[in-house]
């Protein structure tokens, strides 16, 4: 099922691609990309549209943007609320790009797709609540996502278990963004893409 | 003190005030600014907005909640700020509680099945009337009732609200005369349950919430509070952050995210608590840092039997062994000493891997008279093969530092559900109680509970003998020993161990052919399994009432009707207690009216009045038995035989909804009913402290301002428990320990918060952690499918290395909620030979990539 599906999608590509030649005048849009491709201008000049990361990766992260990204349609991009990047510790996807669009990276942290960021005022956690969904969701728990324990003002029997994001150890992979229980009016914490911030 | 005293008077002036102004249900309409039209009797249908007080569905923590709803369904479920527990906060899953009642396939229309062959997968069932759902299990129980009382029964819950859960218990006590009806605290608190009675023969917490606010040092054995106990760790939190001096020691076999905020972790091997423990008492001992005037005053030495192996074969209980284990002998403080003393240390370092200077440091913390420390402990100390022997030792330690029964200087069991504690402990829905503590194996026991339920004396003799206890239950159900079988509030079919064995996928098919009826609110493993499902109200779609983990007392109330022709458990049981019992006489008269007709008519097939009329007038009956003065009869018995059922008295049903719950004992003083928050311990009643029990059973100025009157000569035990080895220890064959718990997304088995899409979509999946060594080893990485198998049965899972919980090499950790993984299958159906609860943590594997 997978495979067919993936060759649709490569085949959607490689029509979007042909459209996107013509259509994309737009400014490109802030999109999150698949681990490994660094600033966007440098991805940009690498990227040939080929599909093979969408191929390789074994969760389906990877679709094609849609013609509606003008310049960038075609262009593989991961949509984080609905399907995250998962780390895979051998980055199939960067091991099947020709071009070196997407770079080797070392290690999981090193992903580089970008930096979740916590919308405080959405958060339950902030609110006092025991959520910290993103935290314990994140492949790098401790470490790019942690917990600032704080009093509760006003309230001398709880605390607030507030999840920080520190930008530079976090790989930008969405699970945060995929897992966040809050929707509306969107999740409370979101992946801000490499070279967008 | 000072401090205590200030708080409880804060407290309560607060749950007063509440009281005051909350009144009725119609009042806190009235307090929303919203017309109070309906009430919690009769849910608002014309756009208006009712509010009612409820308490959370999920786990033991108990937080009150504020249910809002309009036009017959609920629009949200808030935290209660006047609850004093909670103050307005929830998890997660409190947070979207609402959302459980309104899963797309709410089962809304009893189900039969025709052919047992399609038994163990979807479908297979087909729509039938109450009427004839009724009458086949009617007929069934009664079928096998007549043939063979010993092939029936019942498996309730810690879930099951407390009326619900006394009135099964009496149709099963004092209808069918049967004590095979057990519940799914088995799984959880029997251990603990089992601790109490043989340490204070009472079975309860003399601590409470509060202990929190107050201790200075935090021990938790066993237990990950920050996932399990998600608001009760906030509050241990804020303690911490109060208080820099504050510390907290976490002992655990894997880290968890407890261990993550913990100042420090003891990780020791699976099994070897009990040698860390027998090694901190035995420091104390040897160096004379126990407190001697608490030793002198109040405890009593004992060692048991030891040496009992495990529970692996059906005849265990039987055999010699089986029958000895509950045995004890007094033996002298210095026996006790010298029975401690091969717990050096370094024995417990060897035994344990902790090192030797961490227990000391930690035996230092008990020492120090100058601070107060908590014992928090779960499911690590009770799903033990030997979990009430483990319940002993953090007993032992606290009790010879006279660290018990204090304002935050104690030790505290957590319970996992949310009535636990209030049914299946307190209204005695286990093989071997009857409500109020009293065991079925004592006379006085049974003679006071024929008192109160009307029964011609001598009527109860006839289940002296204890049923079967869950493990026995479904072992028996699956050699083909049980033909019918009733379970509620619960879902067997994912939360027993040994699945492979009782879900018929081994050799054994007795829950193919035997009857099984499934009350349920979605369809579930369980029930397809089931050849009858009545389908159920949920939650706040009656009124019903938790008892949590410090002996609080709460009231849901109704906010809505239940979905199509889903009816109240309560009216289920009536209905197929009026068919079973049709004809039946006890003393003469009707047996269905001596037992139920106060509150049911079973002409008209309805009850005598409202939710809360029934609730209330099933309450006061159940009261009677901690208000002897109340039944004459009674009260003479209590006098007799030294019962001292006051001991822990309930107040009047109303009472409960006013405060927002109750810690019990309440006692009436000057026509006001004050609640106990510190049980056992001197002081004034008005600020939360014993008076009463104190001054009518107990004796003031002893050693700790404490009085243990519930025991036998006032004298808790003190029963030295050598460290035994685990049931299986891990071989070539099975390398690792497999241990499985609850992760703070989902609530037991998934039922319902797999039905809520925030919850699911924050934890869809369950995942093995396992340490990236092993990993390396087995030559998987994240993400890689395994296959676990054990001696009992296999299942596939997917590896995690992120370390949500993070293992030490040689044990992998997963959840127990999801049922397309159904871990259960794996794991073990050993248990403790005393509480026969299962040992969940400690099933030995193998793993293999897919």
């Amino acid at each position: 099922m997978a495979r067919i599906g993936t060759i649709a999608a490569v085949g959607a590509a490689t029509l979007l691609a042909a459209v996107a030649a013509w259509e994309g005048t737009r400014p490109p849009a802030a999109l999150l990309r698949p681990p490994g491709a660094g600033e966007p201008a440098r991805f940009d000049a690498r990227c040939i549209k080929c599909g093979r990361c969408l191929e390789a990766c074994p969760y389906q992260a990877i679709h094609v943007a849609p013609l509606a990204a003008g310049v960038a349609a075609g262009t593989p991009a991961v949509d984080a609320r609905a399907q995250a990047c998962r780390l895979c510790p051998d980055f199939p996807c960067i091991a099947a790009c020709p071009t070196g669009a997407l770079a080797p990276v070392e290690g999981r942290a090193a992903a580089a797709m970008g930096t979740a960021r916590i919308d405080e005022g959405l958060c339950l956690s902030f609110k006092g609540m025991r959520c910290e969904v993103c935290y314990r969701a994140c492949p790098l728990i401790d470490d790019a996502i942690t917990i600032d324990y704080r009093p509760r003002e006003g309230d001398a029997i709880h605390a607030v278990f507030a999840p920080v994001v520190h930008e530079g150890r976090c790989a930008g992979c969405g699970l945060c963004e995929q897992r966040c229980p809050v929707s509306d009016p969107r999740p409370a914490i979101e992946v801000v893409p490499t070279g967008f911030a | 003190m000072e401090l205590t005293r200030r708080k409880f008077v804060k407290t309560t002036a607060v749950a007063l005030a509440s009281a005051a102004a909350a009144g009725t249900m119609a009042t806190m309409a009235g307090c929303a600014g919203e017309p109070a039209k309906g009430g919690a009797q009769a849910p608002a249908g014309q756009g208006d907005v009712t509010r009612t007080v409820g308490v959370c569905r999920f786990c033991g923590c108990g937080c009150g909640v504020i249910v809002e709803a309009r036009d017959g369904r609920l629009v949200s479920v808030t935290g209660d700020p006047e609850n004093g527990s909670n103050r307005g906060l929830n998890c997660v899953k409190g947070y979207y509680l609402a959302s459980a009642l309104y899963g797309d396939d709410r089962l809304t229309t009893p189900l039969v099945r025709d052919d047992k062959a399609t038994k163990g997968a979807p479908g297979g069932l087909r729509e039938a009337t109450w009427d004839e759902a009724l009458d086949l299990v009617a007929s069934k129980l009664r079928e096998t009732w007549k043939a063979d009382k010993s092939r029936l029964a019942f498996w309730g819950s810690g879930q099951q609200p407390i009326v619900e859960g006394y009135c099964t218990a009496k149709f099963w006590k004092a209808g069918l005369l049967s004590n095979n009806i057990d519940p799914n605290a088995r799984l959880c608190m029997a251990s603990a349950v089992v601790g109490f009675m043989n340490v204070f023969q009472t079975d309860e917490p003399a601590g409470c919430y509060a202990d929190i606010d107050e201790a200075d040092v935090f021990v938790t054995w066993g237990a990950n509070m920050a996932e399990a106990h998600p608001m009760l760790y906030s509050r241990l939190t804020a303690r911490k952050l109060a208080d820099d001096r504050v510390r907290h020691y976490d002992l655990t076999t894997l880290r968890t995210r407890t261990s993550a905020s913990a100042d420090k972790v003891l990780m020791f091997k699976p099994g070897a608590d009990i040698a860390i423990a027998n090694a901190i008492a035995s420091y104390l001992v040897e160096n004379n840092l126990y407190d001697k005037a608490f030793v002198a005053d109040h405890l009593q030495f004992k060692q048991g039997t030891e040496n009992i192996g495990n529970a692996f074969e059906d005849g265990y209980d039987a055999s010699e062994t089986g029958q000895s284990v509950d045995a004890v002998t007094s033996i002298t403080f210095e026996e006790y000493a010298a029975r401690l003393a091969p717990y050096t240390l370094e024995y417990a370092e060897e035994v344990s891997g902790v090192p030797a200077a961490d227990i000391q440091e930690l035996a230092e913390v008990f020492a120090d008279k100058s601070r107060k420390v908590l014992s928090l402990w779960t499911m690590g100390v009770n799903q033990h093969n030997r979990g009430t022997w483990m319940n002993h030792c953090i007993y032992n330690i606290h009790l010879l530092t006279g660290r018990y029964a204090r304002p935050g200087d104690g030790a505290f069991s957590l319970t996992g559900q949310p009535t636990a504690c209030g049914t299946a402990r307190e209204v005695g829905t286990f093989s071997h109680r009857l409500p109020a503590d009293l065991l079925v194996a004592q006379e006085p026991h049974r003679r006071y509970t024929e008192a109160i339920w009307s029964l011609p004396e001598g009527y109860l003799d006839a289940i002296a003998k204890p049923g079967f206890h869950t493990v026995k239950m479904f072992r028996e159900l699956s050699k083909g020993n049980i033909d019918f079988l009733w379970s509620a509030h619960n879902n067997w079919a994912v939360s027993l161990p040994n699945l492979t064995r009782f879900l018929g996928r081994g050799d054994k098919r007795g829950v193919i052919d035997a009857f099984i009826c499934v009350s349920e609110v979605y369809p579930t493993l369980s029930t397809q399994y089931a050849d009858v499902v009545l389908p159920a109200a949920m939650w706040v779609e009656r009124e019903g009432q938790f008892g949590n983990g410090e002996r609080r007392t709460a009231v849901f109330e109704k906010a809505v009707d239940p979905p199509g022709d889903a009816r109240w458990d309560l009216w289920m049981l009536m209905e197929v207690a009026k068919r079973v019992l049709a004809g039946e006489q006890i003393g003469g008269k009707d047996a269905f009216d001596v037992l139920f007709g106060a509150w049911y008519d079973p002409e008209a097939g309805a009850f005598r009045g409202t939710d809360r009329e029934v609730s209330r007038a099933i309450w006061e009956e159940y009261r009677t038995f901690s208000n002897p003065a109340l039944n004459e009869a009674a009260a003479a018995i209590n006098e007799s035989a030294g019962l001292k059922m006051e001991a822990k008295q309930l107040a009047p049903y109303d009472l409960y909804i006013d405060n927002h719950g109750l810690t019990w004992p309440v006692r009436e003083v000057d026509g006001e009913w004050l609640p106990t928050l510190w049980r056992f311990c001197d002081g004034p009643q008005a600020d939360g402290f014993d008076e009463q029990g104190v001054e009518r059973y107990g004796e003031h100025d002893r050693a700790g301002g404490v009085s243990f009157y519930k025991s036998a000569g006032k004298r808790p035990s003190v029963v030295f428990r050598p460290w035994e080895p685990p049931a299986e220890i891990p071989d070539d064959e099975y390398p690792f320990y497999l241990c499985t718990g609850r992760l703070l997304e989902h609530w037991h088995t998934g039922s319902m918060t797999r039905r809520i899409a925030e919850l699911d979509r924050a934890l869809p999946e369950a995942l093995l952690d396992v340490n990236p060594a092993d990993c390396e080893r087995l030559g998987v990485k994240d993400g890689d499918r395994v296959r676990v198998t054990s001696r009992y049965g296999s299942c596939d899972i997917t590896v995690s290395t992120t370390g949500r919980t993070a293992p030490p090499e040689g044990i992998v950790f997963a959840p127990f909620f999801a049922e397309e993984t159904l871990i259960n299958l794996v794991v073990q159906d050993v248990y403790c030979p005393l509480s026969k609860e299962p040992d969940y943590k400690k099933t030995t594997v193998s793993i293999e990539k897919i």
